[in-house]
């Protein structure tokens, strides 16, 4: 019997099979017709401000080189020696002028091109070195310093690619004269689970809440959230969930960052820092953007945006039943150093690999991921139709926007997914 | 640190293996409000992360070359620690443990713990600086058991159960974060 990705998810997307997360056949697809053909996050300009700056980085499983040539442009290459394939750069970031294979020392430059052979002056025949660089990522571009990249060289552009998705980022980065800034390298957290939960968990299910996350997270808070709370699908796979507050709201309701416990316990500097930031954000983004304090983004394929605890997190699929979970902290670029000491804990006291409140959600990520290899249950897919066709146009919001219980970001993300495998699976 | 530890009396030494013992106990046996007695008001409660970084050439067949504090990103970097915690965080941690809901420790991880290599390294005043590793067995209804291991840096100060810890720094040795979770109590 062969699998159809048409018999996985039905035409709503209400129903999805529980081997859309086991089958190593579908993981297979996955690769070529989503990771293959999507824009994969790379990194952070602030990561790589200097020539020679690189981070380490994946599209899937591939390992990638993002770096800043000496020319100032942004490279992205397959960390593989063209020679054996080993990796020249084991570095997490660092600035180089040359990566050097371990095997037999081939060189290349920071933007990937082969520069030395050691062997070839014993040699009469000298390969083409023009030839040999490392694989180059098809294409890069960037978006408010938002680093991505594609293996396919037909792929529309990011921004297109983003949609409106740009404006509800734009609530957030736009937020900051200077932008923002990753800090040092990512946590980068092994888990045994599909890498769609995570995303799926990051594009708009903030309704769980107050029922997984019940011991910490006190109901009326989560009630004041969900009161509030929107979510948006400005396309299908991207997704934004925010709450927007009321213009009468004061300051300390509203700012970015205050509601995290560096914001909340870092002292007076810091919540004068965040509410100076706050005056501000009528005048950069606008007033309805002003009054969104933002919750979780998701931009397809498997970047996830955390406002509420400012972190970027990528879920790098390592076969179908284990992810390697990446998260950076974010705090504002030009904030003091010893501000941005304290916002960092706004993402790692609560979230990443030693958080309090994340460590429930990985948990869940591992079971269900054993419970979608029960194949007895084959019959019996997930059921994801809760608030079918519930979703409305907003007369200020780009995108279809609906309550938080809604999960019509997740039946238009599997929707696309579905899609997308059914474009590759018969080539 | 590349100097021996302080010369200890017997007693001394006996007290800090004393009260570690006691703590780990406490730890394994999910003691934990006590354990929390243990803790100072005050206290810093760090995990540094820990990277991989570039050699740098000039430090070349020097000890520095490879040393553990280049690997780590702690409270003075700007990169991102794991932890950076107050007492306010650990007695949320403490509380939570107590609750039906919290729900990836129930049922709750089985630990083992042994503390060892006990050295103290410095004293200022009341203040004791004092380094110790641990190897931590954990097993998860769930999941693949799993090793713990760390060095940690305390500064402790005399109080009625022996001690009480002001700040603790936990250098966990780990390459990917292969473990279910860093937020135990370590
Ligand atoms: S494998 Fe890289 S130089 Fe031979
Ligand atoms: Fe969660």
């Amino acid at each position: 019997m062969t699998l159809r990705i048409s018999d996985l998810v039905n035409a709503e997307a209400s129903l999805v099979s529980r081997r859309c997360w086991s089958d190593p056949d579908v993981y297979a697809l996955e690769k070529r017709g989503i990771f293959g053909r999507s824009w994969l996050f790379l990194g952070h300009e602030s990561q790589i401000s200097n020539p020679g700056d690189f981070v380490q980085a994946y599209m899937a499983e591939t390992p990638i080189i993002l770096s800043r040539g000496t020319d100032a442009r942004i490279y992205a290459n397959v960390n593989s020696c063209t020679h054996r394939g080993l990796p020249v750069c084991r570095a997490d970031h660092g600035n180089t002028k040359r990566f050097i294979c371990p095997y037999h020392n081939w060189s290349y430059s920071v933007e990937g091109d082969l520069v030395a052979i050691p062997q070839e002056g014993a040699l009469c025949n000298k390969p083409d070195k023009a030839q040999l660089g490392l694989k180059r990522v098809s294409r890069v571009e960037s978006w408010r310093g938002l680093v991505f990249g594609c293996f396919d060289e037909q792929i529309e552009p990011l921004e297109s690619y983003l949609g409106d998705m740009r404006f509800y980022l734009d609530a957030f980065l736009d937020r900051f004269a200077g932008g923002i800034e990753f800090l040092g390298a990512p946590h980068r957290w092994v888990i045994n689970a599909n890498w769609k939960l995570p995303v799926e968990n990051q594009l708009g299910d903030v309704n769980h809440g107050a029922f997984l996350h019940s011991a910490i997270i006190p109901r009326e808070a989560q009630d004041l959230i969900e009161e509030l709370g929107l979510s948006v699908v400005p396309r299908p796979g991207h997704g934004a969930t925010f709450r927007l507050m009321p213009e009468d709201s004061p300051v300390d309701d509203m700012a970015w960052g205050m509601e995290g416990l560096g914001g909340m316990f870092g002292g007076d500097e810091v919540q004068e820092y965040l509410r100076e930031i706050q005056a501000q954000a009528a005048s950069r983004v606008g007033d309805i953007r002003a009054r969104m304090k933002g919750l979780t983004y998701g931009i397809y394929p498997n970047l996830s945006f955390l406002w509420s605890n400012t972190s970027f997190k990528v879920s790098h699929p390592r076969g179908p039943g284990k992810v390697e979970y990446w998260s950076w902290a974010v705090v504002p670029a030009d904030a003091p150093d010893h501000i941005k000491k304290i916002l960092r804990t706004n993402y790692s006291s609560f979230f990443g690999p030693g958080g309090i409140l994340e460590q429930e959600d990985s948990e869940v990520w591992i079971q269900q991921f054993q419970g979608s290899n029960i194949d007895y249950a084959d019959d019996r897919p997930y059921y994801y139709g809760l608030g079918l066709g519930e979703e409305k146009v907003h007369p200020e919001l780009p995108g279809l926007v609906s309550v938080t219980a809604n999960e019509f970001y997740a039946r238009h993300f599997y929707a696309r997914w579905r899609d997308e495998l059914q474009a590759v699976e018969d080539t | 640190m590349s100097e021996l530890s302080l010369q200890t009396t017997p007693e001394q030494q006996r007290a800090l293996e004393r009260f570690y013992h006691y703590e780990a106990r406490l730890l394994d046996a999910r003691q934990y409000q006590q354990w929390l007695t243990l803790v100072s008001p005050d206290i810093r409660y760090l995990m540094p992360s820990r990277v991989n970084v570039m050699v740098d050439n000039r430090q070349r067949g020097k000890e520095s070359m490879i040393s553990v504090e280049r690997e780590l990103e702690g409270e003075d970097s700007l990169g991102c620690p794991i932890r950076e915690e107050s007492y306010l965080h650990l007695m949320v941690r403490v509380e939570r443990a107590f609750k039906i809901n919290s729900w990836s420790e129930n049922p709750p991880a089985r630990t083992r713990r042994i503390v060892g290599n006990v050295e103290l390294m410095a004293q200022e005043g009341d203040a004791l600086s004092v380094l110790s590793n641990f190897h931590l067995y954990y097993a998860r209804p769930g999941n693949a058991d799993c090793i713990y291991s760390g060095q940690r840096r305390d500064l402790l100060v005399p109080a009625e159960q022996g001690y009480s810890i002001s700040r603790r720094e936990v250098v966990m040795d780990y390459a990917n974060i292969e473990v279910p979770t860093l937020g135990l109590l370590l």
